[in-house]
């Protein structure tokens, strides 16, 4: 009870302070509506992609003939000879054009063209035209990308061919598509490589010979239905994404997992300033123990995480239209995510009230949640960060919130975001049994272990 | 009701309280005297349970607190020197939460924050936030803080302390007035005239241990009616000072401003010999007062400093 009385005094307190007040409230849903229109650009959605198109450049970085004169004499070399004798005289070489496979077949066909308008350029100005924004991405067709893929497709060998994608920072989902378009081509390209290796190494061993050559005639010929099948792999693409993140949708939510640390930061100095306010010595006195003090302070920091959290969540869907998805998901996140924050939020109290000065919850406010921020994306997406950075996001409690509640919008469902809310929940728990730990490790400062007295009559 | 025995508190190398022992009976108003940094904080905050002495017994009621500090938390009223409260929620919000703090709700503890705005004399601004009070209003309503759960031993470290003298004359007839309804009350403070004016019994602490205790008569006795002499003279230098302190009777003097204090006995033949001398040094006496013996001549007596150093 005493603990609910401790909650609802806090609250009024901080509800009588005007700077947490605009700190914790105002701040996030400024920010939040200034991001959202002004990033706009870099989140624009499947649907206006598809309707614009993404322009690309192509650049082939390989020469055609040189390739095909180099495969045609690899075939001709010793170890390649036994068994494919005939191979050209089926006309397999002719039939398979590799070009033909990946700007016909493929870039031309109907539903890429949807999506995909390009132009064949060369590299450098391609370059030039990614940075001037005139094209979203640039598809890097690799040196000997005809004699590899001919390799690939006619002989047992697999060669590595790697073809780049360079992407504007600023058009993350056209550069997603595009990627996803050109890796559901490569995985076509591959299941066709593997049929045909099966194919040969039948015709190996119950030495079918012209008959296996066949085969493959016939593989190839199916290529171009194969390949034109990736329609299928892109509708999936746009469907994996399914509802995309709007820049509303984005800062909304990255705004809000990065304010509610500032619950904790706030809450984080509550045990001192009741300290330094004589109020913690006499609740001490009216026999409330330290403890007791503790957790009101952590069930204040999970109240004003949620009200933050309610605020944040009816001003966007009002304001910047983001649709949240489903609210019973979003609950169970906003709960775990505020008890995370309130169990962080004990632990700096702890920390502050055991060093006897603000530097913990002052380096929390202007170091710890700056630096969370940016590792858990909270000023821009962070694909567009190294790897070894984007890991860091595990240790981030508003990455890990932000990362749910972006499934949760997206359309995910409950084993999506499962883990998640399992980290949350451990966090929470760690932190808070800390706290706990450091408050009656600290003790003795104000309140030693009675049964060390030593007395001096006796 | 309360019997400190053998006291002592350090903090590190800092003896702050040392070999302490009192008795406070139950109904007085029991005065801790004593100047700035005497002990008599320490010495109440372990008797509020805040810290438990490094060495001694406090035992209230028959039981050691030391042991079981819940024995006299619920009994127990607490005025800190500091104002121990929220100053952005009201006067009202304050009394309610410290009232729920010690199991008071609903309607009992409505009616019991309206008693203490009587008691206190804030009935008229309760609802105002502390921080919009006066000084003196402050320290009322932290008195009220205290007395909302009748305590049978309230404790009031230096209620007074930088207010006006409305307030204050109000605190101190406020005391009287708990005093009278059976309320135990220990107040410590460094102003004489409060401790004389309130307290049955005294304590006079300097420097962490206890220098003098008794009943005013029996405290004043130590000093066998010796009179305290204080001189405003132009101006006053060490050699006068040495000077008058070769007087024979002089037993201590003080030098505060341009006041220089003296003890002694034999005020009449004192007074005429001191004139003298301070003539003949030639300075001008602007004033003489002198005053009858009490507890600022005791402490005086004992230590040969002032209680405001």
């Amino acid at each position: 009870m005493i603990i609910l009385n401790i909650i609802i005094k806090d609250i009024k307190i901080i509800f009588s302070d005007k700077k947490a007040l605009a700190i914790i409230i105002i701040m996030p849903l400024v920010l939040m509506t200034i991001l959202s229109f002004a990033l706009k650009g870099s989140f624009a959605s499947s649907d206006e992609v598809i309707n614009n198109k993404v322009k690309i450049a192509v650049v082939k970085k390989y020469d055609e003939a040189k390739d095909t004169e180099m495969f045609k004499s690899i075939l001709k070399s010793s170890f390649l000879k036994t068994g494919f004798e005939d191979l050209e005289s089926v006309d397999l070489l002719d039939e398979l054009n590799v070009e033909d496979m990946f700007f016909n077949d493929f870039l031309d066909s109907e539903e890429v063209k949807k999506i995909i308008s390009y132009n064949i350029e060369e590299e450098n100005k391609s370059l030039e035209m990614l940075d001037n924004s005139d094209i979203s991405a640039i598809i890097l067709l690799p040196e000997k990308y005809v004699y590899d893929m001919k390799m690939n497709l006619l002989t047992p060998f697999r060669n590595k061919i790697d073809i780049k994608i360079l992407t504007h920072p600023d058009r993350n989902i056209e550069g997603q598509i595009v990627k996803s378009i050109v890796k559901a081509y490569s995985d076509a390209i591959s299941t066709i490589a593997i049929g045909k290796n099966v194919i040969i190494e039948a015709s190996n061993l119950y030495n079918i010979g012209d008959g296996g050559l066949e085969g493959i005639s016939d593989l190839i010929e199916g290529m171009t239905e194969s390949i034109q099948s990736i329609n299928i792999d892109i509708d999936d693409v746009m469907v994996d994404g399914r509802k995309s993140i709007t820049s509303g949708d984005y800062y909304a939510v990255a705004m809000m997992t990065m304010f509610i640390l500032y619950a904790a930061s706030h809450g984080g100095r509550m045990l001192l300033e009741e300290k330094d306010n004589k109020t913690y010595q006499r609740m001490i006195i009216g026999d409330i123990s330290e403890v007791k003090v503790l957790f009101g302070k952590f069930f204040t920091v999970f109240i004003i995480a949620i009200v933050q959290i309610i605020i944040m969540v009816i001003y966007s869907s009002i304001a910047l239209k983001v649709d949240w998805g489903n609210l019973y998901y979003v609950t169970i996140i906003s709960v775990t995510a505020a008890f995370s924050v309130a169990g962080v939020g004990a632990f700096i109290a702890s920390l502050t009230f055991k060093a006897g000065n603000y530097k913990v919850a002052n380096i929390f406010e202007s170091a710890i949640i700056q630096v969370m921020s940016l590792l858990g994306g909270s000023f821009f997406p962070i694909d567009i960060l190294p790897n070894v950075i984007q890991k860091l996001n595990i240790i981030s409690i508003n990455g890990i919130v932000l990362k749910s509640y972006l499934k949760v919008i997206k359309g995910h469902g409950g084993t999506d975001i499962i883990n998640n809310i399992i980290l949350l929940l451990i966090i929470g728990v760690l932190f808070t049994i800390l706290s706990v730990a450091i408050l009656k490790e600290g003790r003795g400062r104000l309140n030693d272990k009675y049964h060390k007295v030593e007395n001096v009559k006796a | 009701m309360l019997v400190v025995e053998d006291l002592y508190k350090s903090f590190g190398n800092i003896q702050a309280v040392e070999d302490v022992s009192f008795e406070v009976k139950k109904g007085e108003v029991f005065g801790l005297l004593g100047p700035n940094g005497a002990g008599k904080s320490t010495t109440i905050s372990m008797i509020s349970t805040l810290f438990p002495p490094t060495k001694g017994n406090i035992i209230f009621e028959g039981y050691n607190i030391l042991d079981n500090p819940k024995k006299i938390r619920n009994k127990l009223g607490v005025v800190p020197q500091d104002i121990a409260l929220y100053p952005t929620l009201s006067g009202y919000e304050n009394l309610s939460f410290w009232g729920n703090v010690y199991g008071l709700k609903g309607a009992e503890l409505k009616k019991r924050i309206n008693e203490i705005a009587d008691i206190v004399g804030l009935n008229g601004r309760i609802k105002d936030k502390v921080d919009k009070y006066s000084g003196g209003m402050k320290r009322r309503i932290n008195i009220g803080a205290a007395l909302l759960h009748k305590p049978d031993l309230l404790i009031m470290d230096e209620p007074t302390v930088g207010i006006d003298p409305q307030s204050r004359n109000h605190i101190l007839d406020t005391v009287l007035e708990l005093n009278k309804q059976g309320m135990t009350i220990i107040y410590t403070s460094h102003y004489m005239e409060e401790v004389e004016y309130l307290c049955s019994r005294v304590c006079i602490m300097d420097e962490g241990k206890i220098i003098a205790s008794g009943t005013q008569h029996e405290l004043v006795e130590l000093i066998n009616g010796k009179t305290q002499i204080n001189i405003k003279t132009d101006k006053i230098d060490e050699s006068l000072e040495e000077c008058l302190k070769n007087i024979s009777g002089v037993y201590a003097i003080k030098t505060m401003d341009d006041i220089i204090s003296l003890y002694g006995e034999n005020v009449d033949i004192l007074l005429a010999e001191i004139i003298d001398k301070v003539t003949k040094y030639g300075r001008r006496i602007e004033s003489i007062d002198v005053k009858k013996p009490n507890l600022e001549s005791v402490f005086l007596h004992l230590t040969g400093k002032a209680l405001r150093d």
